[in-house]
């Protein structure tokens, strides 16, 4: 199967689009929620939607067997209804007792789903036909999607997509000032409709996993509010249809490898992010070492003139003009000694605003100062040395090397 | 809040009164300021000094009682730890949703906006940090983003929200130089303030306040070792009892 397939067969296409569609708007609006730091909302709401679904079957099942093709619109009524009921419990326990956030939501996603429970038993033992339907609600099932279901989620889209483009301003200010409650009630509206409409695909345990982990994964990449909203609604995509990829390869439910492909794209970003991945980090602090024990070996060069050493610092400094190799000795260039000399100002300039400023004992200076030294920037030695009046002598009497003219 | 004032008062508030469920915050408060001051509100913790400024902002809402102000035109600097400085958000940005009120929810940023944006922080000194995310700055240069965004809207009033908390002395001058020229340039500012020994260097009016007002206006007047006393000593516990108790009963706990 080509990739291209999954958009042109006429019975891959419905769930490999929908499932996209129905995750890049969950993406998109988990930036919101993210960035409201009210992220389990989506959990305790989805969970709510749960028992609401089931009440939809039961009043069809109760009209009779040939009513199933309209299974789809029962269950997004009675889930939204729901939803929107979770939703007011959590915040009435909120706003009118002043119950903690976490009791709330944890209130209401218990009261609800245990309701849905006790439904869902129910079903089985009087609705037997039925209960595959149930079933599928908890996990999400794409693979059912007709052509039909894709127009419910690509008007979804539409929507969130518009609302966010069109208010984006409005957004940032209730998201960055907690302003303006009217952008808050049409951004509860539009979660509401992308968790009821996502539970197809991703199943009412799950559908809080679309709406987190592509925020998640937005944050470590993007700088400002733009970016994050383009990243999220990326992510959200992808893993929509490599998820559904991924059900129709290995027999999964839909929901569970659509989370797991987002987690992934999340822990690749935390990982892989510029300004906050743990990769680069760790780059980064692997330089600042080596930079270290270069600055250190050129210092030890400066004070003995010479020295025997081999090794991956020597040859990096050979490599950057800072030194040459003479036989099996290495020697500072004319670059390198001043380059040292640099440093070794540095530090006794640092030991001496301890003594001196901070009035700290002589004996204790070094160690700090050995820190120092790979740290100070030219603007801070500018300083010290103008706090220190451009001194000759550090608290060692060991003479201050003159600065780089 | 839009009326005009007797006797060409700027910021003006009729007895306020202002509770946090049990407690009393503000009690009775009433006073006029002038345009064209810098105005401290000084008192203690709890006093009620960023209630006052919430309540003058529309934010809180007085029990009973007033506000008026002069002007539409305002400009808000809340204290810095309110901020979530975690979001992804650059100081250019922060600037330019300062305009935003002027603009239509449609509409996009203009080129003026991005260009008084820019002239706000260079007004500030921060004209080359445009692009950093707001997390990487100091806490100075959080405040003085957060002036800044306030300048942009071109308001008559100011008020800032203990603006001095936390940060290097180097920063406090500064602003309080910028908040000079404000003032000179007929602009009121209201500044919530804990720190009493800079009060007459920086302010040319305060306000005393703990709970209850118990002074307002110029520094050479009322800012003396008698007021002080009133409003740092120990208030009298019967009126604290009384106060408490005329709170228990409107909230209904």
């Amino acid at each position: 199967m080509t990739l291209a397939e999954y958009f042109t067969d006429p019975i891959l296409r419905a769930p490999s689009i929908g499932c996209m569609l129905m995750c890049m708007t969950a993406g998109v609006l988990g930036v919101v929620l993210f960035l409201q730091k009210k992220l389990l909302l989506s959990e305790t709401v989805s969970h709510a939607a749960y028992p609401g679904a089931l009440v939809g079957l039961i009043a069809l099942a109760l009209m009779g067997p040939e009513m199933e093709p309209y299974a789809f619109a029962a269950v997004l009524v009675g889930a939204f209804v729901f939803a929107w009921a979770g939703l007011k419990t959590v915040q009435f326990l909120e706003n009118r007792f002043r119950i903690h956030a976490d009791a709330a939501l944890g209130f209401s996603l218990a009261l609800f789903f245990g309701l849905g429970v006790l439904l869902t038993s129910w079903v089985q033992a009087v609705f037997p036909l039925w209960s595959n339907q149930a079933e599928t609600l908890l996990f999400g099932q794409a693979a059912t999607l007709t052509d039909g279901h894709l127009w419910v989620y690509g008007s979804l889209t539409a929507i969130v997509l518009t609302f966010v483009c069109l208010c984006f301003r409005p957004l940032q200010t209730l998201l960055f000032d907690r302003g303006s409650s009217a952008v808050e009630r049409a951004v509860q509206l539009l979660l509401l409709l992308a968790i009821v409409v996502g539970i197809r695909s991703a199943g009412i345990i799950l559908v809080a996993g679309m709406l987190i982990a592509p925020a998640v994964a937005a944050r470590a990449l993007a700088r400002s509010l733009g970016p994050m909203f383009v990243w999220a609604a990326v992510f959200g995509g992808l893993s929509g249809f490599l998820g559904n990829v991924l059900t129709t390869h290995v027999r999964l439910p839909t929901g569970p490898a659509i989370v797991l492909v987002s987690t992934g794209f999340a822990l690749l970003s935390l990982l892989v992010s510029p300004s906050r991945g743990v990769a680069f980090r760790f780059v980064r602090k692997y330089r600042f070492h080596l930079r270290c024990r270069e600055e250190n070996l050129l210092k030890e060069l400066w004070k003995k003139g010479r020295m025997v050493r081999k090794g991956w610092v020597g040859f990096r400094l050979k490599q950057q003009g800072w030194v040459v190799r003479d036989g099996q000795w290495l020697h500072l260039t004319e670059d390198g000694k001043t380059k040292a000399a640099g440093i070794v100002r540095l530090h006794r300039l640092w030991e001496l605003y301890l003594t001196e400023q901070l009035g700290v004992e002589a004996v204790r200076v070094h160690r700090s100062a050995e820190e120092m030294e790979h740290i100070l920037t030219p603007e801070l030695e500018e300083r010290l040395t103008k706090v220190l009046a451009n001194p000759e002598k550090d608290p060692h009497a060991q003479p201050i090397p003159p600065r780089r003219p | 809040m839009l009326k005009p004032l007797p006797g060409g008062s700027m910021v003006q508030a009729d007895s306020l009164f202002v509770n946090y469920d049990r407690t009393a915050v503000l009690w009775d408060v009433t006073f006029s300021v002038p345009p064209g001051v810098l105005l401290g509100i000084v008192g203690p913790n709890g006093a009620g000094k960023s209630t006052l400024l919430k309540t003058l902002l529309g934010l809180v809402r007085p029990l009973s009682g007033n506000v008026f102000l002069n002007t539409g035109k305002i400009g808000y600097v809340p204290q810095r730890e309110t901020v979530d400085w975690d979001f992804p958000i650059t100081v250019l940005e922060v600037v330019l949703m300062g305009r935003y009120p002027s603009l239509r929810w449609w509409q996009r940023i203009r080129a003026a906006d991005r260009e008084a944006a820019l002239h706000a922080l260079t007004q500030v000194g921060m004209a080359e940090l445009a692009d950093r995310q707001i997390g990487e700055l100091s806490g100075g240069q959080q405040q003085k983003l957060f002036l800044a965004r306030a300048l942009v809207q071109q308001p008559d009033v100011f008020f800032l929200d203990e603006p001095f908390a936390g940060i290097d002395l180097a920063a406090e001058k500064d602003i309080v130089q910028l908040l000079k020229q404000l003032k000179n340039q007929g602009k009121t500012i209201v500044v919530v303030h804990h720190d009493l020994p800079t009060v007459s260097e920086y302010f040319d009016w305060v306000l005393l306040l703990n709970t209850r007002l118990i002074a307002c206006g110029p520094v050479t007047e009322v800012f003396h070792a008698e007021n002080l006393r009133k409003t740092y000593g120990k208030t009298s516990p019967l009126f604290e009892e009384a106060v408490g108790l005329s709170a228990k009963q409107q909230s209904g706990l």
